[in-house]
C-alpha cells in the first residue's frame, strides 16, 4: 500500500511538471500557426488534376495518404494486424465446437427483434462508409470495425450457436479475411503486371502514373470519381478487418467449460 | 486580466491529456489485476491518439483534410492548402485504432489462457506460481 501511495505522488509530481512545461508559452502560443512543408505538398496533391504526375485523385487527403502516398506503411499496419488474429487462432489452437441447436438460448424476443431491425441498417451504413471512403471521411478500417458489431450483436442476442447455424464458422471467417487480404495484394501487383504487359516502368501499389512511369489505374468509371486503386483497398480492407474481427468474437465466446475440458483431455501443459 | 477562451481551452485539453496519461501509466503499473492493467493500457493508447491528433491541429479558420469539390480549381486547392488541418497524424491514428483493437484482444486471449492455465489474474500470484 505504501508502494502505492509512493507511485502515485511520483505520477502527481510527474503530472504537475508536464503541465507547467506544456502551457508554458500560453497554451497554443505559438503552436498550430501553420502546418509542416510535408502537410502542404499531401494537401496540395491531393485532388489536383493541374498537376496530374503528383496527384492521388482522391479529395479526401486521409485516404490519400493511407492507401497511396504511405501506402507501404499501411500495408505492414495490416501485417500486424494480421498476426494478431494468428497469434489468437494459435491459442485457441486444436479446440473443437459441438453443434448444438440455438433455439432457447439467448435473450429475449424483444431484443431479438430489435437486434434483426438492427442488422440491416448496419450492413447499409458499414458498406456505405467502405464505398465511399476515397470522397468522404472513412474508409476500410472504420467500415470493418462497423460491421464487426454485427456478429457482436448476434453473439449477445442469439447466443453463438446461432452462428453455426448461419454457417459463420471459424474457417468461413478466416477464409474471407484470406480473400480480403489476397485483394490487397492482388492490388499491390496490378500496376506492375500492367507494366510488364505494356512494357512500360510501374512501380508496386502505384495509383496514378507518375513522370518515370506512366502506368495509370482509372480514376474515373464513367462520370464518377473511384481514385484508381483507392476503392479496390477500400474494400479489401473492410472484408479483411470484418472477418478478422467477426473470427476473434467467435473465438471469444467459446464456451469456457468445453475448453477447460479438451485443455485437460490433451494432458498438455500450454 | 484578460483571458483568451481559446488559448484557455488549450490549456484545459493539454493538462486533461497529460492527467489521463498519467493516471493510465498509474494503472498500468500499480494495479496488479491483469484486467485492470489491460483498460489502463486502452486508456493511454486512447491518449496517445489524441495528442498525435492534436499535433495536426491548425488555428482557426481550419477545416476537415477532405475537398468538397471534385473538380477543384487551382484556386480551391489553394485555399484548401491553406486553411486544411494536417492529415498525416489523423492517417496514422486511423490505422492505429483499429490495429490496437486487434492487439487489445490478442493480450485478452493471453490473460484468458493466463486464467485458465493459474487460476486468477492477480500477476503477485501467478509469478509465485513460476517453474
Amino acid at each position: 500500500m505504501k508502494k502505492d501511495m509512493i507511485v502515485a505522488v511520483c505520477l502527481a509530481i510527474v503530472i504537475v511538471i508536464m503541465s507547467y512545461i506544456a502551457t508554458l508559452g500560453g497554451g497554443l502560443g505559438p503552436l498550430f500557426n501553420g502546418v509542416r512543408p510535408l502537410t502542404i505538398i499531401y494537401l496540395n496533391t491531393t485532388l489536383n488534376i493541374h498537376n496530374p504526375n503528383f496527384t492521388a485523385m482522391s479529395p479526401e487527403a486521409v485516404t490519400a495518404i493511407v492507401w497511396d502516398y504511405r501506402g507501404l506503411d499501411t500495408l505492414f499496419e495490416t501485417a500486424v494486424f494480421y498476426l494478431a488474429i494468428i497469434g489468437s487462432v494459435a491459442i485457441y489452437r486444436g479446440i473443437d465446437e459441438k453443434l448444438r441447436i440455438s433455439e432457447g438460448f439467448g435473450l429475449s424476443k424483444i431484443v431479438k427483434v430489435v437486434t434483426k431491425l438492427l442488422i440491416p441498417m448496419n450492413i447499409a451504413i458499414a458498406t456505405s462508409i467502405a464505398l465511399h471512403g476515397h470522397l468522404t471521411p472513412g474508409g476500410g478500417f472504420q467500415a470493418g470495425a462497423a460491421m464487426a458489431v454485427i456478429p457482436m450483436l448476434l453473439i449477445i442476442a442469439f447466443s453463438r450457436y446461432f452462428l453455426l447455424d448461419i454457417r459463420l464458422s471459424r474457417g468461413l471467417a478466416l477464409a474471407l479475411r484470406s480473400v480480403g487480404l489476397l485483394g490487397i495484394a492482388l492490388t499491390v501487383f496490378i500496376p506492375v503486371v500492367i507494366g510488364l504487359v505494356n512494357g512500360l516502368n510501374a512501380y508496386i501499389m502505384q495509383n496514378q502514373a507518375k513522370v518515370n512511369a506512366p502506368v495509370s489505374l482509372p480514376a474515373f468509371v464513367g462520370s464518377s470519381l473511384i481514385s484508381g486503386s483507392l476503392i479496390m483497398y477500400n474494400v479489401s480492407e473492410f472484408l479483411a478487418v470484418t472477418f478478422g474481427f467477426t473470427l476473434l468474437f467467435i473465438l471469444l465466446s467459446i464456451e469456457e467449460g468445453l475448453v477447460k475440458e479438451q485443455m485437460r483431455g490433451e494432458g498438455v501443459e500450454h | 486580466m484578460n483571458i483568451n477562451i481559446d488559448e484557455f481551452l488549450a490549456n484545459i485539453s493539454l493538462i486533461s491529456l497529460i492527467a489521463i496519461i498519467g493516471i493510465s501509466l498509474y494503472g498500468i503499473f500499480a494495479r496488479p489485476n491483469i484486467i485492470k492493467k489491460i483498460i489502463a493500457l486502452t486508456i493511454f493508447t486512447d491518449a496517445a491518439n489524441l495528442l498525435a491528433i492534436l499535433v495536426g491541429f491548425r488555428r482557426p479558420p481550419s477545416i476537415p483534410p477532405v475537398l468538397l469539390n471534385l473538380q477543384p480549381s487551382p484556386e480551391d486547392i489553394r485555399y484548401f492548402t491553406q486553411v486544411a488541418v494536417d492529415p498525416l497524424p489523423q492517417a496514422l491514428v486511423l490505422t492505429a485504432i483499429v490495429i490496437g483493437m486487434a492487439v487489445n484482444l490478442l493480450i485478452i486471449f493471453i490473460a484468458l489462457q493466463v486464467y485458465r492455465l493459474y487460476g486468477t489474474l492477480d500477476v503477485r500470484k501467478v509469478r509465485r506460481l513460476r517453474g
